[in-house]
């Protein structure tokens, strides 16, 4: 055993007086302050008692830092590039599906506009992904062509299938009937 | 073999069974039509006595049918509908025991009827001739010949198979009007004739062999019987005698009538005249029928009979006999027929056993009326009409309102469950007056119908009973009916209103009949009187301060007269007069004018078209129905561009046959005309070809049928007008500024079958696609898609076509058998068809009118807007409850498990 009240960098044990000792022929105290109740301690962050051994001056090591930069820079270009890589993949998928109006090509055509559209509004949430790298406005700058070349090729998907209404034919349920301006009535005389 | 007997009926019941079993919606069958046959005004009749224990009462009518009924519920046993018209009108009947002899089509054709199952005996041609009389001939109180008379011969027929036994020619045919054949038993045969002002000849065949035996001739001043009676002017005798037995002589007894009510019953005894009773005319409510003894005229004790009349019904007018000798006095049963042509069936206490109304085998005109919304719904409605009056007694009104909504709710639904639990038979479903409320979707309706006889009939269109009938009695034989709703339903509390427009063709007078079309009672405004022909009435989208359309009538001085012709309606039409026309087709000169109305109700005439009548005359004119609607404004090309149809409200069809009827100069001609300017935008003529011709103009299109005399079939022709690919003003139309003439697009096929009437379904909003309606001689109505009839389909197939859904063209058009909307419910001599929308988008109600009534449903789309009738809301709910609680079940369950793995 060793002696109670022990030093204030490493772990002390300790045996606890009072109704503890009366309970328990030993206790180990993590904590700094020996005669602190376990609730008291648990709300304490900012005094935490570091483990045996460590050090809390940071050990520089140079020669990895280089690579790491290197592999952050190329990582926020793949983020950056991802869309514009799968544009062709969804060409791919876009040919496959073909033109007809079924319940499969409906869902590629979803799941591609969707896609562009919520990486669009989650802009800021990329932005922030990429704020370690030295170019991040370029990089923002193709992450966004990419997300708009996308969305502009699932709106000539919508178009090629038919689901844009750009034809006239597509407003002709609204117009309304015409109001008529003379009352006429009559037949054959009885 | 009894046992072999009854496994061979079984089997055969098996494969019946088996057979109906694939018939398609087969639950279905009278779950949303019905029909209900009729046999028309009855001109002769006969109870069927040769056996005991029959039950038919035999009828020949002025419809052509020669039918039997059941005395005991008044059903049709069988029914013989012969040719319309002339062709088939039934001149003579003769019962013999079991056989019933017809004379058809003015002598044409002889037939004899098995009477036991309704089945032909024989049929023979008669030469040809126009028939006066017919009798059977009966020697030693056997009957085996009939004796037909004609205009200028005699014939005797044998009743077994119909042979000819000889034919005679008549003497002196040319002068002497022979009239009336008899026999007496006694192997003679006498043909009676009659020289006007001169004399009567009585020639005298031989059954045998048809040798003239004598001729007699009586001159008019050397009488054998005389009596005295008091002439009076207009005086028309008649006598009537009976011969119950053919083989024997004719009872002594007879009738002379004296008047249209006033009877003399005389006794021929040893030369001479006795009169045993004088039956004068009563005037009286209450209808009485005595029996009185023939040999002495006094009456029948214990035979009284006291019926009475519908107070909505006319006059008796005929009656049928039937005596029986029951124990020691007299029973019998009689069938009565009424003016407005209802036959009434009256067992001996005046107790009456059924009602026919064969008026309605002669619909002329109806309409279909929404029923009124219940107490409950109508007090809804009459919260929103009322004015308001202060906020709080608003929300204290709208709160008592739905309470009421509420306690007619649970009442309902305390019903439902009270009709559960009883057996399906006993739960009364009696639709009275009292309980007529519109359902849910609007489904059910009025319908009123106008027939010939002047009669008025309101109708439930769910189950066909009649709900109310009106008779009016003061209805000229010649006369022209229009029916109109000024007011519907919508406008609680005032009542509905209709109108009848009865115009009597001879003097041109008009009068106007105003009734509640729900209750059937007159209303109490009083209708307009005029004093002026009236030529034809127009009704107008305008209302009057009570929410009445107003109806102008124009007489033949062209002037207008309003009704109702309040100061409020004067008024409006004051400041609408310019914006007000109407057309008149003359058929007789050719004429077609149009004519504006002047702010003083005087009118000018704008435009004229003569149609020459020596080279054709105008048939019909056929103009949109002003309750129609067209949701789609054009048609989708195959390149997703838009033809617009051109939906001219003011667009007329004018259809006209040409007078010379040879083949091979005869035609048709069809014209379409603007009614506001007299332009004519299309003329058709279809050369080697006849009428009838049929219309439907509907939308953009018109539909016509007819007769091609060079190729001998019938034929289809549509014609579809549209404006183009762009729409000269979207938003007004005016038929004054419209300065683009309409494309004209027209195709014609061939028809299997010729029709007797055609219509267009009609929907709510206009939606759902058209079928045409058209009704076959054969009985059959078939519902034929408008798709089959597009002047757009093409001949050969393109990717555009393809888009688009066109078929290709071919000349021919289907008869598909599932096509027919009355599976095997004939309807015979369909007149017209009306189609009215419901509620519901989908569906549109169908009613055939000719000799028979049918009603029903069709769904052109199909049902899109309803579920399914035999929809398994048991499965799908208890599937939905089964899913909820696993879901419930299994979330608590993996409860359960991640707390437990929680602990692990």
């Amino acid at each position: 055993m060793t002696s109670p009240g022990g030093q204030g960098g490493g772990g002390a044990l300790s045996t606890r007086g009072g109704g503890g000792a009366r309970r328990m022929k030993w206790a180990l105290e993590l904590s700094a302050g020996n005669t602190r109740s376990r609730g008291d301690r648990q709300g304490g962050q900012g005094d935490v008692v570091y483990p045996i051994g460590y050090s809390e001056k940071p050990v520089p090591d140079t020669s990895i830092q280089e690579t790491d930069k290197n592999l952050v820079e190329k990582r926020c270009w793949d983020v950056a590039l991802g869309p514009l890589k799968q544009i062709p993949m969804n060409l791919f998928i876009m040919y496959m599906s073909g033109n007809t109006i079924s319940i499969f090509p409906i869902m590629m055509v979803c799941m591609m506009a969707w896609r562009p559209i919520q990486a669009l509004m989650s802009m800021s949430a990329t932005f922030k992904l990429l704020e370690s790298s030295s170019q991040q406005w370029l990089q923002g700058l193709v992450y966004l062509v990419g997300n708009l070349l996308g969305s502009a090729l699932a709106i000539y998907k919508c178009q090629s299938m038919g689901l844009l209404p750009t034809h006239s034919s597509d407003w002709l349920a609204f117009i309304e009937p015409p109001q008529r301006m003379e009352i006429m009535g009559g037949g054959m005389v009885l | 073999t009894a046992a072999m007997e009854k496994l061979i009926v079984l089997c055969l019941k098996f494969i019946i069974l088996c057979g109906t079993v694939d018939a398609v919606f087969e639950d279905q069958v009278g779950k949303f039509d019905w029909r209900q046959q009729y046999v028309g005004k009855v001109r002769f009749s006969h109870f069927d006595t040769h056996m005991q224990s029959s039950k038919k009462v035999l009828l020949a009518t002025e419809n052509n049918v020669f039918a039997a009924i059941n005395t005991r519920t008044g059903e049709l046993f069988w029914r013989h509908v012969d040719k319309a018209g002339q062709e088939g009108s039934i001149d003579a009947f003769l019962q013999h025991g079991q056989d019933a002899v017809l004379v058809v089509g003015d002598g044409r054709v002889l037939r004899s009827w098995d009477i036991n199952i309704g089945g032909l005996n024989w049929e023979i041609v008669l030469d040809s001739g126009s028939f006066q009389s017919a009798c059977l001939v009966g020697q030693q109180d056997n009957v085996k010949h009939v004796a037909v008379l004609k205009k200028t011969a005699i014939s005797l027929h044998y009743l077994s198979n119909g042979h000819q036994k000889w034919i005679e020619n008549l003497p002196e045919s040319d002068t002497v009007d022979y009239q009336v054949v008899y026999s007496g038993g006694n192997g003679e045969v006498y043909a009676l004739g009659v020289v006007p002002h001169s004399h009567i000849t009585i020639v005298v065949y031989s059954v045998e062999d048809g040798e003239v035996v004598k001729q007699v001739i009586l001159i008019y001043c050397s009488c054998i019987y005389s009596i005295q009676v008091l002439s009076a002017p207009g005086f028309h005798p008649a006598l009537v005698s009976t011969q119950p037995n053919p083989a024997r002589p004719p009872l002594s007894e007879f009738f002379l009538q004296l008047g249209p009510e006033h009877y003399l019953l005389l006794q021929l005894n040893n030369g001479q005249i006795v009169t045993l009773r004088d039956f004068k005319p009563v005037s009286n409510c209450a209808s009485t029928l005595n029996l009185f003894s023939a040999e002495t005229g006094r009456r029948l004790l214990d035979t009284t009979l006291i019926f009475n009349m519908d107070p909505y019904g006319g006059k008796p007018e005929k009656v049928c006999l039937f005596s029986f000798r029951k124990d020691d006095s007299v029973g019998y049963r009689v069938m009565v027929q009424t003016e407005d042509h209802t036959l009434t069936f009256i067992q001996q206490p005046g107790r009456v056993i059924w009602t026919r109304e064969e008026a309605l085998s002669d619909v002329v005109t109806m309409e279909m009326v929404d029923l009124p919304l219940t107490g409950t719904q109508a007090e809804l409605e009459g919260e929103f009409g009322k004015k308001a009056d202060g906020l709080f007694s608003m929300v204290l009104k709208r709160l008592s309102s739905q309470f009421i909504l509420l306690q007619a709710w649970v009442a309902h639904l305390w019903k439902l469950f009270y009709d559960a639990r009883q057996p399906r038979s006993q739960v009364k479903n009696d639709v009275t007056i009292e309980n007529l409320s519109r359902d849910e979707f609007n489904l059910q309706k009025m319908m009123v119908m106008v027939t010939a006889s002047g009669k008025l009939f309101g109708i439930d269109s769910k189950t066909g009973s009649i709900l109310w009938r009106h008779y009016l009695d003061d209805i000229p034989s010649n006369a022209a009916f229009k029916l109109i709703v000024q007011r519907t339903t919508a406008h609680f509390p005032h009542p509905p209103q209709c109108t009848l427009l009865i115009k009597d063709k001879d003097t041109g007078l008009a009068t106007l009949h105003v009734f509640n079309p729900i209750f059937g009672k007159k209303s109490h405004v009083t209708p307009p009187t005029m004093t002026q022909p009236i030529l034809q009435s127009i009704i107008l989208p305008l209302m009057d301060q009570d929410y009445a359309k107003v109806l102008l009538l124009v007489d033949d001085q062209y002037k207008v007269s309003a009704f109702p012709s309040t100061k409020n309606v004067l008024q409006q039409l004051q400041d609408m007069a310019s914006s007000i026309y109407f057309f008149l087709v003359d058929s007789d000169q050719g004429r077609l004018s149009g004519y504006r109305l002047r702010t003083d109700l005087s009118t000018e005439l704008i435009w004229e078209v003569v149609v020459p009548t020596e080279v054709q005359r105008i048939v019909s004119v056929k103009g949109k129905r002003p309750n129609e609607h067209v949701h789609s404004q054009g048609r989708v090309m195959g390149d997703r561009s838009v033809l617009y149809k051109y939906l001219n409200p003011n667009l007329l069809a004018v259809v006209t046959e040409s007078t010379d009827l040879h083949q091979e100069r005869s035609f048709i001609g069809i014209t379409l005309i603007d009614g506001v300017t007299g332009r004519i935008f299309h003329n058709a003529v279809q050369r080697k070809a006849r009428g009838p011709v049929h219309v439907v103009h509907s939308e953009n299109w018109v539909v016509y049928e007819y007769w091609n005399t060079k190729s001998r079939r019938n034929e289809f022709s549509v014609i579809e007008l549209y404006e183009g690919m762009e729409l000269y003003n979207s938003t007004v139309f005016s038929s004054l500024d419209r300065p683009h003439a309409p494309q004209v697009l027209q195709q014609s096929y061939i028809f299997p079958s010729s029709i007797s009437a055609m219509e267009a379904t009609l929907t709510e909003k206009g939606i759902t696609s058209r079928h045409l309606l058209i009704g076959l001689p054969s009985g059959g109505i078939l519902s034929l898609p408008k798709m089959f009839l597009d002047p757009r389909r093409p001949e050969i197939v393109s990717e555009q076509i393809r888009e688009e859904n066109l078929i290709l063209y071919a000349p021919e058009l289907p008869i598909r058998t599932e096509w027919f909307i009355n599976y095997n419910q004939s309807v015979s001599g369909v007149r017209g068809i009306y189609t009215a929308p419901s509620g519901l988008e989908s569906t549109c109600l169908v009613v055939a009118y000719g000799l028979d009534i049918y009603q029903t449903r069709v769904y052109p789309s199909k049902q899109f807007d309803v579920l399914k009738d035999d929809y398994d809301y048991m499965l799908i709910s208890s599937v939905l409850f089964a899913l909820f609680f696993a879901t419930m079940i299994s979330k608590r369950l993996a409860e359960v498990k991640l707390l437990n793995r929680a602990w692990r």
